[in-house]
Parts: structure tokens; sequence; C-alpha cells
């Protein structure tokens, strides 16, 4: 079947140990395989033989990769590993050179970062007691405003005020869903002996679906003074809702679902450092959505899904693709909101060309420019 | 421990599978032929993921025709439960039964015993998947991305010891662990756990040749020209883009609506006429339409295929 069958193959006894050093390699080059997949790739490799190399190849892959990714990687792991020609060595690994783009984006998380001087616990937000007026004037101060004396106070109640409201939300969604439906085998069970007739009656615990939330947050340099209050705000979101999936934008789009499933909000910002690659740069909100919806749209677009984007709606892409794109969005899912900044302005008017073309899809534009206007969401976001 | 093949039934290795398949009408490769192969093996499910209409199905239906088993299949919604997917009592029967044995001065025990035995028992089809008496079945969980993470987990577990339990019975495990295969379009990623017991493959869409030789196989009496023209226009198609590419499924669909109008070749106006098999929506035929059919049609694709 292929040219190269059998020379690639070393000796009997040392066959084992090298299959089990191949996905060590892989682990060490990012698939996810443990230590069961070594014993399964073994299993693997007696099961179809090692005479033929894709065959090989093959069985291997099916072992140790998990999704698409991992499967596009593969190849190069196999031919890095086993050589492309017949009896090659092990090439040593190679690193990929440090993105440039990712270093850009590092350095810029880093300075928000720096702004930011909230604990690494999340709960110490109700030790130091702020007078009324203080908080008053903070939940209206529009974080752009913000003194810099201001933001550490600014940072903490917000927080605790975003994680009270989604807690608020979660619970809101169980009670409101809650309905009885009759477990007929429990109740037949029950009443056996009254001959048949049902009269005591089983109920079955109802199951609760929370909405699916989908956060699209630009981190372009015109959302700079914002950027950092929308992040923890879809930390206070992912953390109470199940089913979140958050993603950035700016020229491109970055899924950070996961990242910011850290333990405090400070560790998840410090590990959004690693990836994001883009930030602060220009926006393409027409192009970020096209790519949302072909990547993710299958995924995370549901009858049942509240789509949010916290941006202010300056694009240098075409209008037009923002709104074909908002469209597709708008069919797919419950309801999409928009969260603007500078609605807070009072001379603000969505007149921009990209916003008023997106304007037709939206269901609720809001303001988001303070805390006050972040916290008038939850009532948008329950259910009615 | 795996499956148990039907008597005179033998797999030696992944090219029997090839052919197996092959003479089921279905086109495999080496790959996926190998991890099948490893599937009946090693007794492990297969999950395949990919986009719609690449054949996932198709694998299991043909796996079961190949080896003569028969197909259990289980299609995956949203609230998929336990009832529909692996038993529920038959409660009018058992009501109908109470009434009738009023009179017989059974002992409530007794009745409980006897509504809650195997003959009110409605087998779905994960509990038939594990109760084959001679030889194992091939069981399809299609779409699995579908069902929630629930099931997913009840799933899991199935997998790993082919037993289940019903309260009022006991446990059934099963004689002969069946050939599965699951299949994912990815709507939603699915549990580590459940990825790591199974054989990944990812099916991608088919090459020019290989797509060439499906269409031939599914649909023999296809002009050679128009089949060439047809495969290159859908693999252009696929470039562009689209909400949905299309699938082999759209491909042979095309193709055989235009054998149907009589077309031997491709030419812009049967292409418009007949869009809707490749487009499935506004937006998508709006992008062909774009892209201009009459480029896409391919010039003189016979002689480059050669080449």
């Amino acid at each position: 079947m292929n040219a190269d069958s059998g020379s690639m193959i070393p000796e009997e006894e040392t066959l084992v140990s090298r299959i089990v050093e191949f996905c060590r390699f892989c682990r060490a080059s990012g698939l996810s395989a443990g230590v069961k997949q070594s014993v399964d790739a073994l299993e693997a490799a007696r099961g179809v033989g090692v005479r033929d190399r894709d065959i090989l190849k093959s069985a291997l892959r099916s072992v140790l990769c998990s999704n698409k990714d991992e499967w596009e990687q593969f190849d190069d792991l196999f031919e890095a590993y086993w050589g492309s020609a017949p009896g090659s060595a092990i090439s040593p690994r190679k690193r990929p050179p440090a993105d440039q783009r990712l270093l850009r984006g590092f350095r810029a998380i880093t300075t928000l970062i720096g702004k930011s001087t909230a604990r690494d616990t999340e709960d110490d937000g109700g030790k130091a007691v702020l007078g009324a007026t203080a908080l008053e004037r903070l939940r209206r101060t529009d974080f752009s405003q913000a003194s810099q004396d201001d933001l550490p106070e600014l940072e903490r109640i917000a927080i605790r005020l975003l994680r009270e409201m989604s807690l608020r939300l979660s619970r809101r969604f169980k009670s409101m869903r809650e309905g009885r439906q009759v477990d007929l085998r429990r109740t037949i069970r029950r009443n056996i002996s009254r001959g048949g007739d049902l009269i005591d009656l089983s109920y079955k615990a109802r199951k609760i679906q929370q909405d699916r939330l989908v956060v699209l947050l630009d981190i372009s340099g015109s959302m700079n003074p914002y950027s950092l209050f929308f992040l923890r705000f879809a930390y206070a979101l992912q953390r109470h809702f199940k089913r979140v999936d958050t993603f950035l934008f700016s020229t491109q789009l970055t899924e950070i679902t996961v990242l910011l499933r850290g333990r405090s909000p400070a560790q998840a910002m410090r590990s959004l450092a690693e990836q994001a690659a883009g930030w602060s740069g220009g926006t393409k909100i027409g192009e970020s959505l096209r790519e949302f919806v072909t990547c993710h749209g299958t995924r995370v677009l549901s009858r049942d899904t509240v789509f949010i984007v916290l941006s202010d709606g300056w694009d240098t892409g075409p209008p037009e693709a923002l709104a074909e794109q908002l469209h597709t969005i708008r069919r797919r899912v419950r309801r999409v909101m928009w969260l603007n900044p500078l609605l807070g302005l009072p001379e603000y008017k969505p007149i921009t060309r990209g916003m008023s073309a997106a304007l037709p899809y939206i269901d609720v534009f809001a303001p988001a420019h303070n805390l006050e206007s972040l916290l008038a969401l939850e009532r948008h976001l329950a259910r009615n | 421990m795996p499956p148990t093949l039907p008597p005179g039934k033998q797999i030696n290795d992944p090219s029997d599978v090839v052919r197996g398949l092959e003479q089921q009408g279905y086109i495999t490769d080496t790959a996926l032929a190998t991890v099948v192969f490893l599937g009946t093996r090693l007794g492990k499910p297969v999950l395949l993921e990919g986009h719609a209409g690449l054949g996932k199905t198709e694998v299991a239906k043909v796996l079961a025709g190949f080896l003569g088993a028969r197909l259990i299949r289980l299609q995956c919604y949203e609230g998929l439960d336990v009832n529909s997917a692996v038993y529920e009592w038959n409660y009018q029967k058992q009501l109908l039964a109470i009434k009738i044995e009023e009179r017989t001065r059974q002992t409530v025990e007794e009745q409980e015993k006897h509504i809650f035995s195997r003959e009110f028992l409605l087998e779905r089809p994960l509990l038939q998947a594990i109760q084959a008496q001679d030889f194992s079945p091939v069981l399809l969980v299609d779409e699995v991305d579908r069902a929630d993470e629930a099931f997913e987990a009840f799933l899991l577990e199935l997998l790993s010891d082919f037993q289940i339990t019903i309260p009022e019975l006991g446990t059934v495990r099963a004689r002969h662990v069946p050939h599965v295969i699951l299949t994912s379009n990815r709507s939603r990623e699915l549990g580590d756990a459940l990825k790591r017991r199974c054989l990944y493959h990812w099916i991608d869409y088919p090459s020019l040749e290989k797509e060439l030789r499906i269409v031939k196989t599914r649909l023999p009496g296809i002009e050679a020209e128009l089949s060439n023209q047809v495969v290159r226009f859908v693999q252009s198609v696929r470039k562009l883009q689209l909400y949905k590419p299309p699938g082999i499924a759209e491909t042979l669909d095309w193709a055989q609506a235009l054998t149907s109008l009589g077309k031997r070749e491709l030419d812009p106006a049967g292409v418009e006429a007949t869009l809707g098999c490749l487009a499935k929506s506004m937006e998508d035929a709006g992008k062909i339409t774009e892209a201009g059919v009459s480029n896409l049609i391919a010039k003189n694709p016979t002689a480059d295929l050669r080449g």
C-alpha cells in the first residue's frame, strides 16, 4: 500500500517505548492526550500492526486527537517525530517564533491590568464602608472620566454590584421556569393499591434551562477607557450563568470564555494577557461578526440565546457587512442587545455609519458608560 | 471486550473495511477505514465529527450493511431523556393490567411485580443495543452534540460498562458489545471524557478525485463531462465562504437534478434553475451568483484532470 512500509519501524522491543515517547511528544506540543491515551495508542498500534505507515498514523491519530484543531496539527507532529523519510531520527521540537502581534497585545493588556488595583479575592467587596453619597456618585461616574483616585474604589464596587446582579439574575431564571409535570411512572407505582385509579400524583422536577448569553466585547482603541469594566461585566456574568460565551474583537475575533473561568478576576485578567491579539487596534465589526458566525455560530447561536455586543460602533469596515451579519444573527437568537458607552453622552446620536446600519437589528440599544447603566441591564437580561 | 462479528465474518485489516464499505456503495479512504477497523477490533466507540452532509451517518448504515448486523439508531435532540433513549414503562398497559387483576386477589406486591415485568417494558434504542443475543448490532448515536450534558454523561457511563440498571427489574448487561458510531456536527463542544473514550475522526470535505468517485459510484448513469463539471463547480463553491457550504449530499442532489433535467453538461441557465440544491439560503445563492456562475463552470475539466 505504501512505499515506506516497514522501513520506518524500529526494532520490536524499542517500538513500545517509541510510541509512548511519541505520545509524550504530542502532549508537549499541545495535544490534550493524557496518560490513558498512551495506553490506548499502544493498543491501537497493536490492533493495526506497524507495517503500514499510513494506517499506523491514522490509528494513532484517532486516539491522540479529540477535535479538529488537534486533528489538523497531527500530520506535522507525526512527520516531525517519525520523520518523513524512512528511518530518520527524531527531530528536535520546534517552537514557533514569538508572534509580534501577540507581544503587542501583551503590552496593551499589561497596561490595562496596571490600572487594575483590585485584590485577588473577589469577596473583599463589603469590607470598606463607603458613604452613601460617594457610592451614588461613583455609580454614575462615566468610566472614561473617573479620576485616578476613584478608580480602585470604582472597580471594587463594580465587582460587588455586578456579582450581586448576576446572582439575582440566575436565581430569577430558576424560580420563573419551575413548572410541574406528572411523573407517570411513580404515580402508577404509588397507586397500584387503588386499583389503578390515579389519586396521588407524583411530580417530576422540571429541568431548569437558563438562557444562553453570548457577549462580544469591542477592545479597539476607542473603547480603551471602558474595556476593563466591560471585562469585569463579562466576568461577572460568566460566574453565575452556566452558558455564557465571551469573545473579544477589534480587527479580529478571540474567544475568551475559557480564560474568564479563572479563579479570581485578577487572575482571569492576567491570563487574558497571554491570549489577546490586536488589543487596542482598529475595529472591523462586520468582519469580526462574520468570523463569529462562521466559526462559532452553529455552536452558540440558538433560540434561547441573548446576544450582547459592547461597542461604540466605530467601524472601519463597510457598514453593509455589519448590517448583513447582524441580520443573520438576529434571525437566530432570542434577542440582540447593543450596549454603547457613547450613549451616555447627552449630545450623542447613533449616526456613525456602522451604528446606524446596525440599529434595525437591535432589540435593546442601551448605554454602558457607568456602573449604573451596566446594572440597569438586569431589567433586559431577565426573561419576560 | 470487542464486539462479536456475525458467524463467518472476518475483518483482518483496514483494507477489508475499505472494500466492504465500497461494496455498500460508500467510497472511503484508509484513514477512516483504519478508525472503523480499530473500533471493531478494540470495541471502542467511533466519534465522527464534521460538517453536515459529508456522510457521517452513512458510515454506520454501510457498516451495518457490510457486517450484516442490525442497525439501531438513536437520533439526539435537545431535551432527549432516558425515557426516550433507554426504556419506558408502558403506562396504558400497566393501568389496564391493574384494572383486570383487580378481582384476582393478588397482593399489592404481586401486582407490582407483574406490571413491572418485561412484558410492560418499552425498549428504546440504547436498551435494544445491549440486548442482542447472537452478535453485535451497530449502534448509531446521531448528532450527539444536540443532546444536553446530562444525557452525554449517561451515554458515557453506558459506553464504559455496557450495562443498564432498571430499578424495578435489575441490571441488563450486554452479551455482545455493539459497534458504536457517534456523529457530531460540532454545534457544541462535547465533553472531554466522552471524546477520550472514543476514537476520533474528523470528516473533511472530499478531495476532487474522491468526490468524483463518489458521484460516479452513486450515480452510475451520469455523463462523465457533467460529473466532472459538477464536482469542480462544487469544489469552487466551497471556497466562497458560504454560510452553509455544500456537502457531498448536496453534490449528489444537484447532479441528480441536472441529470433529470436532461443536462449533459453545465450551462449558466441550468445552474440557475437548480441552484437551490447547492445553496440553502438566499444569501448563499446570492454569493454564488455574485461570484459569477459562468466563471465557476470549469472550461475544460477533463483535460486538466488527466494531466
